[in-house]
């Protein structure tokens, strides 16, 4: 079974991420790295175990863009979210056991390091993925 | 004999294989998983038993013997299916003449033509390649190009689905097209380079292996080619700019620039082999945009520091590449050339001129460089503009970081 692990940040953590704007919130270079590292372990390690299936992070909710019928035309906004709204900031899709296993492995993701504030409100969610197994196959 | 070994030189003999199973066969599809299967047993069995006395010869026997049953279930999969339409015996039949016994090297480069095809996509092209060419397992293929192993499996079997239906012989391409299919080979290593550069958070080792294969594959075509000059020329920049790598990244996993990075780290002999293809190939013409940049990437591999760069001759250099291509990060980088052998003033003079090129100007690059010109000329008020401009078009936090760093210095310093 595949699995998705989903995780949230909004415009201004983005910002704070990215060292935006330069004050008390933002990460630090010793935070970003501590980040980096963590990460590139997490993903080895699922890569090593076979689990892994694929994994993207996400760019700033500001570069997006959404397309909506309006009077029945598509019609496009640029970032469409508001400064502190969350959205999806990143995935991982594994291919795991159980729905357990695949909850063990978002739970690892509680210890990621990052300034308290950002600790404090974190989460991620686990979604069973919706596959459906062709009947035949050659 | 050890894995490693083995696998080296499986990798090394697997166009190979498939070139003279392909050949024999007419069959570049089951050529193709056959020659897979040999790999596979080869990869179970010489570490265990020994290298066999001819490996090559042990591999095409395995592979052709493979192929003839999967020939066998296809025709009877064919008769069941359809009765009346039987196959020609043409691709079962023996090669073409004029095609018998060509050499090895010959087998390589009818497969990189036949892999870079302009009919497949250049998402297709580069995993037929790793996988036909550089005999990657699929496995291997979608770890480095941080795909699915069912896409990368998707991708293959569409690319030699499309081979087949549009009946490309397994053959030279005519004189006459030549150039125009070395120009996508060329293209797809350097794509397949770029994309190893084009680093994600936690997965920068992995995607050197993919730079590392691209220069692999570079060498095989420059040994099928070696009289090409833009061949060369590939091969050059790829190892001149690969000679870098290690000088890149901080320990803490932020990129270096080029005029920070401790030049000592960088990789002697890869320059040495760089400066030694690009030295004999430039004066012999003619000179293609990969050669020129390989000169320019020599340039700055020569250099002890970024301010004893000869600049004046990366901006000849620039120049010359931007009467070959209209290409707009040429112009830029031509820009910043000039800046640091006239000073910034010329520079930001060439800036103004591409303020108007849709192709660059909402490019976080154009900014950025923007904003290092004005710091250097002094304007500290329009270069924060610039700086904050590159960041808000950056999509990418290392690079958001970066720009960050720098609005901070600016503000700091006022």
């Amino acid at each position: 079974m595949k699995y998705m692990i989903l995780t949230y940040a909004s415009q201004q953590e983005y910002q704070e991420l990215a060292g935006q704007p330069p004050e008390q919130r933002a990460w630090t270079q010793e935070d970003w790295a501590a980040l980096g590292a963590f990460m590139q372990a997490f993903n080895a390690e699922l890569a090593d175990s076979g689990e892994l299936v694929e994994t993207r992070g996400l760019s700033a909710p500001v570069h997006a863009r959404r397309v909506q019928l309006s009077e029945g035309v598509p019609v496009v906004t640029d970032g469409p979210y508001a400064e502190a709204e969350e959205v999806l900031a990143g995935y991982w899709i594994v291919e795991c056991a159980s729905f357990d296993r695949a909850t063990e492995i978002a739970s690892r993701l509680a210890s990621c390091p990052g300034p308290e504030h950002v600790r404090a409100r974190a989460y991620a969610d686990v979604r069973p993925v919706d596959e459906h197994q062709p009947e035949f196959e050659g | 004999m050890a894995d490693a070994e083995a696998e080296d030189l499986l990798r090394r003999l697997a166009p190979q294989v498939l070139g003279a199973v392909a050949r024999r066969f007419g069959n570049f599809d089951l050529a193709e998983d056959a020659t897979q299967e040999a790999l596979l047993a080869a990869a179970r069995q010489w570490p265990r038993d020994g290298l066999p006395e001819s490996p090559r010869s042990w591999l095409i026997a395995v592979a052709a013997r493979r192929l003839t049953d999967l020939l066998r279930a296809d025709q009877a999969r064919r008769r069941r299916e359809d009765t009346v339409a039987r196959r020609t015996p043409a691709e079962t039949g023996p090669p073409p003449p004029g095609e018998r016994n060509p050499a090895d090297t010959d087998d390589t480069l009818v497969l990189f033509f036949l892999c870079c095809h302009p009919s497949l996509s250049a998402a297709s092209q580069i995993a037929l390649t790793l996988r036909a060419v550089g005999g990657l397992s699929t496995a291997e293929i979608a770890r480095a190009l941080l795909a699915a192993p069912d896409t990368v499996t998707r991708r293959i079997s569409r690319a030699k689905q499309s081979i087949k239906d549009s009946g490309i012989p397994f053959a030279r391409p005519p004189a006459g097209q030549l150039p125009a299919r070395l120009d996508a080979v060329l293209r797809v290593l350097y794509l397949m380079f770029n994309e190893g550069y084009a680093a994600t958070s936690g997965t920068e080792l992995l995607r050197l292996e993919l730079a590392a294969e691209a220069i692999r594959l570079g060498r095989a075509l420059h040994e099928a080619l070696p009289d090409d000059s833009e061949v060369s020329g590939l091969l050059a920049l790829m190892l001149l700019v690969h000679a870098r790598h290690r000088a890149r990244t901080a320990p803490d996993g932020s990129l270096i620039a080029m005029a920070e990075q401790d030049r000592s780290r960088w990789d002697r002999a890869a320059i040495d082999e760089g400066i030694a293809l690009i030295t004999v190939v430039l004066p012999r013409g003619p000179t293609g945009p990969y050669q020129l940049q390989a000169a320019i990437a020599a340039v700055h591999d020569e250099a002890p520091s970024a301010d004893a760069t000869d600049w004046a001759q990366i901006t000849a250099l620039y120049g010359v590449l931007l009467g070959l291509e209209d290409n707009p990060v040429v112009a830029l980088n031509h820009a910043v050339a000039v800046a640091m052998a006239t000073g910034p003033r010329a520079g930001l003079a060439l800036l103004s001129r591409l303020a108007d090129d849709p192709r660059i100007n909402g490019d976080r690059r154009f900014h950025a460089v923007r904003a290092h010109l004005l710091e250097r000329s002094g304007d500290r008020h329009a270069a924060l503009d610039a700086y904050a401009e590159a960041a808000r078009r950056a999509t990418n936090l290392q690079q958001q970081r970066y720009l960050s760093r720098q609005i901070s210095r600016l503000h700091g310093s006022g």
